[in-house]
């Protein structure tokens, strides 16, 4: 008889990559939810034996499903699968009755052994269905051919830019965010030891002159301090911004066990610190899954003590519109805000759906 | 040989910091055609080292004059000595667009460049090294000083 399985992630592409991941010849019938209410209800209507949860999703997020499942006793076996790899979030869900914990993006042998390891799945007929089942084709060969593709990158490609952003690409970098943005928070959390509160990633197409209007936590900032860093690379370039709001630098410098008073080259050095973490993993996790690199230049400072308008200001002509995604920060039990932000480039945006491709393809 | 793995561990120490460095490197030969081409060189060109070993550099940068670089880098091939170039004197040598789309107002990358002699085993100068550095933060701030009315329009 087959197994349910009920895959509930709010991203398509992570959905995806998840039903990929269950191991060949198991007999499962699968179902998905986008958030964690639909997810509590297949649950109750049986199609959870075993259930893929992710944490970070709109409605209902996977906490508030593993609460659920425990107040209304529901029969399923949880496996998380996040982004989130703060050692604090894996123990969370253990406690809150989660089996196990598998990180982002799922790695299949892992997915298997777990599998295995509980008993979910038959030792015996996995040995069965390896003898039967064609082997897949190798990584290698995959990552050889991504290395054939052209490499020659057009000078300009606005022309082949949409007005709108293609919803599987803005799906696809909203799922790479979140696990770029889940390695960078797992950094910050390690070096001030407190648990990160991790966002869901924005992504939009905006017009560069409504940039400010664009965020919707730009009201909460009139008091910043931003540094910003360009990147570049196979075709993708932009920047990204780190905003902190003026009065989280105490609560930060206390953090990071800054002696002394907190003037402004103080202030600035926690700054520094903090971008320095956030904006190099995310940008090292984001490359590394869309397998490329990136140049970073130095960083530059935008502004102490302004409103984000003026840190946000643009006099650039050359740019009509950017891909942004933006990143709200929090850190648990302190009133601390800060916002990662990056712009890409208009014309970065071929070259980010090419690359974004290969992880695209079934 | 603990002396040789050392050896080998710093070569490739270096490759690393040359492939990551943020400064441009180009190696030319004698008849100006590309032999080394590191990471900041490719991410900012969008040309992969492949496409550009053994490619005049004429012809692949319109932009360079030709003329006039000739001149300098045979200078460089013939007096075994480093020639400059400041951004204020020319705004480029490679024009590379400007990769922060909000927080930079220049046109393109405003470049210090620096033109290095190679000086082989046997004492002749065959190939030479382009050093490109990025100044437009520099030469932005310099022009807004000189002309805010300008930068302003």
């Amino acid at each position: 008889m087959a197994t349910p399985v009920l895959i509930c992630d709010d991203s398509n592409m992570a959905r995806k990559q998840c039903a990929r991941s269950l191991p060949d010849g198991w007999p499962v019938d699968v179902s998905f939810a986008t958030n964690g209410e639909e997810g509590v209800e297949a649950i109750k209507e049986g199609k959870a034996e075993l259930l893929l949860l992710d944490l970070n999703m709109p409605v209902m997020d996977g906490y508030e499903v593993l609460e659920a499942i425990r107040a209304q006793d529901l029969e399923t076996m949880v496996v998380v699968i996040s982004g989130d790899i703060q050692p604090e979030a894996r123990s969370r869900v253990k406690q809150l009755g989660a089996i196990d914990f598998i990180k982002k993006p799922v790695d299949k042998e892992k997915l298997t052994g777990m599998l295995l390891e509980y008993g979910i799945i038959d030792a015996e007929l996995m040995k069965a269905v390896e003898e039967t089942v064609a082997p897949e084709p190798k990584p290698e060969k995959k990552a050889a051919e991504k290395k054939a593709a052209p490499k020659e990158l057009p000078a300009s490609a606005n022309d082949s830019v949409p007005s709108e952003l293609d919803p599987l690409l803005r799906d696809c970098l909203q799922e790479l965010s979140n696990v770029a943005m889940g390695q960078a928070g797992d950094m910050l959390a390690r070096l001030l030891k407190v648990f990160v509160e991790l966002p869901i990633p924005n992504v939009n197409l905006i017009e560069v002159s409504e940039l400010c209007m664009a965020f919707a936590s730009v009201e909460d900032f009139h008091e910043t301090s931003g540094v910003c860093q360009g990147f570049i690379g196979s075709g993708i370039s932009g920047e990204a911004l780190l905003i902190l709001n003026d009065s989280s630098f105490g609560d930060m410098a206390a953090l990071l066990n800054y002696k002394g008073q907190l003037d402004d080259s103080a202030e600035l050095e926690v700054l520094m610190d903090i971008s320095n973490i956030l904006v190099g993993a995310y940008l090292k996790g984001l490359a590394e899954q869309l397998d490329l690199h990136f140049s970073r230049g130095a960083p530059v400072v935008l502004g102490q003590h302004c409103d984000v308008t003026q840190l946000l200001e643009t006099k650039n002509q050359a740019w009509n519109r950017t891909l942004a995604i933006e990143l709200s920060y929090a850190i648990e039990d302190y009133p601390i805000k800060c916002d990662l932000l990056l712009f890409f480039t208009e014309d970065s945006i071929p070259h980010l759906t090419h690359h974004a491709s290969y992880l695209l393809d079934d | 040989m603990l002396e040789q793995d050392d050896q080998l561990k710093e070569f490739y120490w270096y490759i690393d910091i040359l492939q990551n460095v943020d400064v441009g490197l180009a190696v030319l030969d004698k008849e100006y055609n590309i032999q080394l081409w590191n990471g900041f060189m490719e991410n900012h060109s969008g040309h992969h080292p492949n496409s550009t070993k053994d490619q005049n550099i004429f012809e692949l940068f319109s932009e360079i004059d030709e003329a006039r670089f000739r001149s300098k880098a045979e200078s460089v091939f013939l007096l075994q000595s480093s020639a400059f170039s400041s951004w204020e004197q020319r705004p480029y040598l490679f024009k590379f667009k400007t990769y922060r789309p909000i927080t930079c107002t220049a046109p393109h990358m405003y470049q210090n460049t620096t033109i290095i002699p190679l000086v082989s085993t046997t004492g002749e100068v065959n190939h030479i090294c382009i050093i490109v550095y990025d100044v437009t933060e520099e030469a932005m701030y310099k022009l807004r000083q000189e002309k805010p009315q300008a930068m302003s329009a």
